[in-house]
């Protein structure tokens, strides 16, 4: 944002920050030379190719960049768990009980509701709320992610992407032990067990990529808009009733399906009650639409790092 | 492989927001009515137009005042700032002693952030788990190594921090003004092993306030003011012109 002055030295201040709102791609270019530089951090500082990284190149070099702290970002997720349930009582136990206790409270009120048998409820419950809870509390809170970290951030060098990322995978870790432990107890009440679990881990990943791409994107944009963060809460609160996760599918109406199938956090929550609860192997389809949306947001999440990443530690 | 350090023509502009992020209403009121309010925005050259280059063999010392760029300089050249004009070109692996024990967790052991801070610093599992012992004996923290570093001492966080920064011989390595906590045993101790570093690293940019520590330790000095270099050469010129030119320009100005 601010080497546009030295284009315009002239410009009054307003006019800069119009300037600087209509052409945010052009004077990102401006940055290119340097590009390289910075991105190739502390300890091999590139020096020739002053030419801009295309973008698959890019993503290949963030991640990469990550094998040098792969020790620092297994700590900061680990402490992060710990951190969690550190000097409670039940532990690690939390990750099963405060899902366990939420899903008692919700099958009692709905299964009345729906005037359904609380037991093949709950288990239809959870398998729509465990995705939902990982995918909802970890973009909010990956929104501070940057924000957050921001003393840390300006007395190391790190990458942008490091927090972020950390805070999907602490989430992650929390979604597997609560999912795991989730289908056990529901094997002991009585659930069927279908072999189709098996392909959960591929429904894991799909979700999981999604989580990193919408993470990375929310973490970049909280640092220039701060009210965002509060925003996505509320939208998050409000689609927790725009997704079949208390009511299934085929209670919508024919004419609304539509509005359902735009929805992309559907397509996920669809795929555990598919493997968990009906036992049946989701379509191509439905397999191929959360690939697709998680590639889709790990590509939007690339894109806003690489257009940000330079600017961002002078607007924290 | 020989080390090498050049900056050339970089500039740095800090943009001090009154809120450093807008904000929705804010971004909405000046994209679409960019004449009713300012942009709220102070602006001052962190750095300007600053170029030197070093190569292997040079200490060179960088004095100022303070707010005069040195330490932004030092993040510039391990890349926390990104340059906005100009290039840096590095060649060697930087060790910075800046800010030691950043990313210290509390709740961690002594041991558990020797490897945390390691990872920080760019060095690998393997590569800590052959220095592990050399820390824990240089800060002399063996009894206390597996507590949570919340019941350490100040003193003892510093010296696990030194000990980290200060154990593998840099080939380039920053310092800003560090001066090893400790008892006076310990502080000796480190001066030793700081000097130790000095003539080990090929480079070394030294960043500090006892002028007379800088000009016996130094080969080449910078003076920095506002953000600019203001004059280069031997460190005894430069110590001198900074303290006639610029410190007494600022009492005059003072008084």
């Amino acid at each position: 944002m601010t080497f546009l002055e030295q284009d315009t030295p002239t410009a009054s201040p307003t006019n800069r920050v119009l300037a600087s709102q209509g052409n945010a791609e052009a004077e990102i270019g401006d940055f290119d030379g340097l590009a390289v530089l910075a991105k190739a951090g502390p300890h091999d500082v590139n020096p020739e190719p002053v030419r801009k990284p295309s973008f698959p190149v890019y993503v290949f070099r963030t991640v990469n960049e990550l094998r040098f702290i792969k020790f620092a970002f297994f700590s900061f997720v680990v402490n992060a768990l710990r951190r969690r349930y550190q000097r409670s009582v039940l532990g690690f136990a939390w990750s099963l009980l405060s899902p366990l206790l939420m899903m008692v409270v919700l099958t009692t009120v709905f299964s009345i509701l729906f005037k359904r048998d609380p037991k093949s409820y709950g288990i239809f419950l959870f398998t729509g709320m465990l995705p939902w809870q990982f995918i909802s509390e970890s973009i909010a809170s990956s929104c501070t992610a940057i924000t957050a970290a921001e003393g840390f951030m300006k007395k190391v060098y790190i990458p942008k992407i490091f927090f972020p990322l950390v805070n999907a995978s602490t989430e992650f870790i929390n979604f597997c032990l609560s999912l795991t432990s989730m289908i056990i107890l529901a094997l002991i009440v009585g659930m069927p067990l279908h072999w189709t679990v098996l392909l959960l881990p591929a429904a894991m990943v799909l979700t999981f990529a999604f989580v990193c791409g919408v993470s990375l994107a929310v973490s970049i944009l909280t640092v220039y808009f701060r009210d965002f963060q509060h925003l996505v809460r509320v939208i998050l609160t409000s689609f927790f009733y725009l997704i079949p996760i208390v009511y299934p599918l085929s209670m919508i109406p024919e004419k609304y399906q539509p509005i359902f199938a735009c929805n992309p956090f559907t397509y996920f929550v669809m795929l555990y009650r598919a493997l968990i609860y009906d036992g049946r192997v989701p379509s191509l389809y439905e397999w191929l639409m959360p690939a697709g949306i998680a590639f889709v947001s790990l590509i939007v999440g690339f894109y806003i790092l690489m257009k940000r990443e330079k600017d961002i530690i002078f607007r924290l | 492989m020989p080390s090498r350090i050049e900056v050339n023509d970089v500039s740095l502009r800090f943009r001090i927001y009154r809120n450093p992020s807008p904000g929705l209403k804010e971004t909405f009121i000046r994209t679409f009515a960019p004449k009713s309010g300012d942009s709220g925005a102070i602006e001052f050259d962190a750095l300007k137009n600053v170029t030197f280059s070093l190569q292997g063999g040079d200490r060179l010392g960088i004095v100022g005042m303070n707010g005069a760029g040195k330490s932004t300089l030092l993040k510039m050249l391990v890349g926390i700032y990104p340059p906005q004009s100009g290039t840096i070109h590095v060649e060697g692996k930087i060790t910075p002693m800046i800010e030691l024990g950043t990313g210290f967790d509390h709740e961690l052991s002594g041991r558990e952030n020797i490897y945390l801070n390691g990872s920080l610093l760019g060095r690998s599992f393997k590569q800590m788990r052959g220095l592990e012992e050399a820390i824990i004996e240089f800060s002399e923290l063996k009894e206390m190594i597996d507590m949570p570093i919340k019941y350490y001492s100040s003193g003892m966080l510093g010296r696990l921090a030194f000990s980290i920064g200060a154990i593998v011989d840099p080939e380039i390595l920053l310092l800003d003004e560090i001066f090893a906590a400790g008892d006076a045993h310990f502080v000796q101790k480190a001066m030793g092993r700081l000097l130790e570093l000095f003539s080990n690293s090929q480079i070394v940019i030294f960043v500090s306030h006892d002028l007379e520590q800088l000009k016996s330790l130094c080969n080449k000095a910078i003076v920095m003011h506002k953000g600019k270099i203001v004059n280069q050469g031997n460190p005894e010129d430069m110590i001198d012109y900074y303290l006639e030119e610029i410190v007494a320009a600022q009492y005059a100005t003072a008084f």
